[in-house]
């Protein structure tokens, strides 16, 4: 049997004494070497108890006034969306923008915009797992919250977009009494389906099983005696048994494994919906891992700006860590310029090619009459996320902050950019055209926003927003334990580093 | 069987260390009717309590047999047998197109079928386990030992000593009830 090893250093640190470095010890090292030491993952010398207080409370206490007030102006821009939806229905498709020679819009837009922040959630929790990140569990159970939700409203724009949305079901292969009439399998629309809604329900069932020994933990904590019986029945009378969590464990690294290639899968089947048409601009062979980059890219900025947000308003400090921020940060840069390199790479082959159409729609897309919207897409997602080369940047809350929003504005105009620049030009100069978003385009997209954060804040109200077992598994055990007074903050920190 | 018969025994440890080197004399010493409760899982405790592996993935596979079978199997009774039609001279049973809804089927399957399975397994394949009214920390910060009345070797007295000379802590005897008393 090996014992767990634990420093005799500084495991108990402070968020301010946080520096993203690891703490030298010189000459303590296993050979004579220095031995490096990582900063924890949880700072404020908490105890296991500690954490369920602090991640288990806002979920317990009634809600305050800032709960309220968010809540009521996501409720607003819900309403906006039930309102501009009925509108759409009622009138028809003709209030939204699309139009010959764009018929692909901002439904399509909105659509693949979404289910690119959807894919962060199942990135953190699945393939950070199966790469032993210990950092992904401060903030994988809201990631994973956020690819539900953005995967509902993702789910919103394809049937929408289909103008008669209430023959949306017969997207869905069944024996029918219309012939039997089947959907054409042959089609990456059909592929779209399959993708979006295993994805969803994948992802609800790794979220929903990692939430269960946390559910546990709430129902152990609850008072009253309805409470209880709910928590009880949603945990399936969870007890902690170990002989439960040998199971458990190797369900969860299943679902990690089978989660990762899903990852992968579904924005490549997403980016097969242009990919294999005959559209210049589309139809090329780069979409499928230029559409799961950029996926990744955009859900990681939607996380960094909700836990910005999360870490100060639950106060969340000691568990999402500056250090956590950092290394999101790393991440996004890293995938931005994966992004900014497939842009340069279009725009090679498009030359490189020798094909004329090809050619002149990239020159279209950069120069032509959406100059702005490339030049917006390419600054944000290119170019300001090179800010994270430097580490005082990656480590204050307020650029991270703002650079999260702006490459969630950049990602929103790349799906702009291949959308409508594909289209408006075409092959034949008195078939081109423009295209506008009307009113009722924003309301829907502005509305769409109204559903996640409605959604997302029922979450925080009701359920815990913080791994607490995972947590918990990567605390120190001497400092973490039952039965001990909180220790002290290490004071003398600053003299075992070098 | 009275009311009030004893369930089993628990004693709480502190430590993870201390669960890993308490399950190895709990095994040595011949019970088998045993478990911890644990707030996160211990690595190394399955086989220290004496568990093979689990047995999930093989589960995981005969489940994503099943997805990529019916997704085979639809595909190709829908393309080829019931509605056969003609695009731009393909075939029907053109497969790599079929690729993409096979591998969502295999995962959608393996996925859901594995979660369901692991808590169900989870449910049955345990020793008999304490009351749920016996509220005991397990979910907070205690690594509770739970020794179960059903043990062939069970006896009270001894099970009691048995787990204070393990060095354990906040010993106390279950009955049937929930209730506790040490």
């Amino acid at each position: 049997m090996t014992k767990l090893e634990t420093s005799p250093y500084a495991t108990v640190m402070d968020d301010s004494q946080l520096t993203g470095r690891p703490i030298v010890v010189p000459g303590a090292g296993p050979y004579g070497g220095d031995l490096e030491i990582a900063e924890p993952l949880v700072t404020g010398g908490k105890t296991w108890a500690q954490v369920d207080r602090d991640i288990c409370l806002h979920a317990e206490e009634f809600p305050t006034r800032k709960w309220w007030l968010a809540f009521g102006v996501a409720l607003a821009f819900l309403s906006l969306l039930v309102f501009a939806l009925i509108t759409l229905f009622y009138v028809g498709m003709g209030v939204a923008g699309v139009n010959q020679p764009v018929g692909w819009g901002s439904f399509i837009i909105n659509f693949v915009f979404w289910i690119g922040i959807g894919h962060a959630g199942t990135l953190i929790s699945a393939v950070l797992y199966l790469f032993r990140q210990q950092w992904r569990t401060g903030i994988n159970r809201a990631a994973e919250a956020m690819t539900l939700f953005a995967v509902v409203c993702a789910g919103i724009f394809p049937v929408i977009h289909l103008g008669r949305a209430w023959f949306a079901y017969w997207l869905i292969p069944y024996p029918n009494a219309r012939g039997p009439l089947w959907v054409n399998f042959n089609s990456p629309l059909a592929w779209d389906i399959f993708a979006i809604s295993t994805y969803g329900l994948v992802s609800l069932t790794f979220w929903y099983l990692g939430l269960l020994p946390d559910l546990a933990t709430v129902r152990d904590r609850a008072t009253h005696p309805w409470r209880k019986a709910l928590y009880n029945a949603m945990c399936f009378g969870w007890n902690g048994s170990h002989r439960a969590w040998r199971h458990y464990e190797s369900a969860y690294m299943v679902l990690a494994a089978l989660a990762t290639p899903l990852v992968f899968s579904v924005h490549t089947i997403v980016s097969f919906d242009f990919a294999t048409s005959v559209i210049p601009g589309w139809h090329t062979t780069i979409f499928p891992p230029y559409f799961v980059i950029g996926a990744i890219f955009s859900g990681f900025a939607m996380v960094i700006t909700l836990m910005t947000f999360m870490r100060g308003y639950f106060g969340l400090k000691n568990y999402v860590t500056l250090n956590h921020m950092e290394d999101m940060a790393k991440v996004l840069m890293f995938t931005g310029m994966l992004v900014g390199f497939a842009y340069s790479t279009e725009f090679f082959m498009a030359w490189y090619s020798g094909n004329a159409w090809e050619g002149f729609i990239f020159k279209n897309r950069a120069f032509g009459p959406y100059w702005w919207a490339y030049t917006i897409m390419f600054t944000c997602n290119a170019i300001i996320p090179q800010l994270f080369w430097f580490k005082p940047l990656r480590r204050n809350t307020w650029v991270l902050f703002a650079v999260s929003i702006l490459v969630n504005v950049g990602m929103w105009f790349e799906r702009y950019v291949i959308v409508v620049t594909s289209l408006h030009r075409d092959f034949l100069p008195s078939s081109w055209g423009m295209y506008a978003l009307t009113f009722w385009d924003y309301a829907i997209l502005l509305g769409s926003f109204g559903l996640f954060f409605t959604l997302f804040l029922l979450f925080v109200r009701f359920l815990p927003v913080v791994a607490i077992s995972e947590v918990k598994g990567v605390m120190d055990p001497k400092v973490a334990r039952a039965g001990r007074d909180r220790p002290p903050i290490v004071p003398a920190l600053q003299e075992v580093r070098s | 069987m009275t009311p009030t018969s004893t369930a089993g025994v628990f004693g709480d440890f502190y430590e993870p260390d201390e669960a890993l080197g308490a399950a190895e004399k709990v095994r040595a010493a011949g019970w088998t009717q045993f478990d911890f409760l644990t707030p996160f899982p211990i690595h190394g405790l399955e086989q220290a309590m004496g568990q093979k592996r689990s047995w999930i993935p093989w589960a995981t596979g005969v489940l994503a047999v099943f997805g990529i079978a019916f997704a085979q199997a639809m595909q190709n009774y829908v393309m080829v047998w019931d509605w056969p039609m003609n695009f731009g001279g393909k075939p029907h049973a053109s497969w790599p197109a079929f690729i993409p809804i096979t591998f969502e089927a295999m995962v959608f399957c393996a996925a859901l079928g594995t979660a369901l399975i692991a808590i169900i397994a989870g449910k049955k394949d345990t020793v008999t386990q304490p009351p749920a009214s016996a509220a005991n920390g397990a979910t907070v910060d205690r690594f509770v030992l739970w020794i179960a009345a059903t043990d062939p070797k069970w006896n009270a007295d001894e099970a009691t000593r048995f787990v204070r000379e393990l060095g354990a802590d906040h010993v106390r005897l279950v009955d049937s009830e929930g209730g506790t008393h040490a």
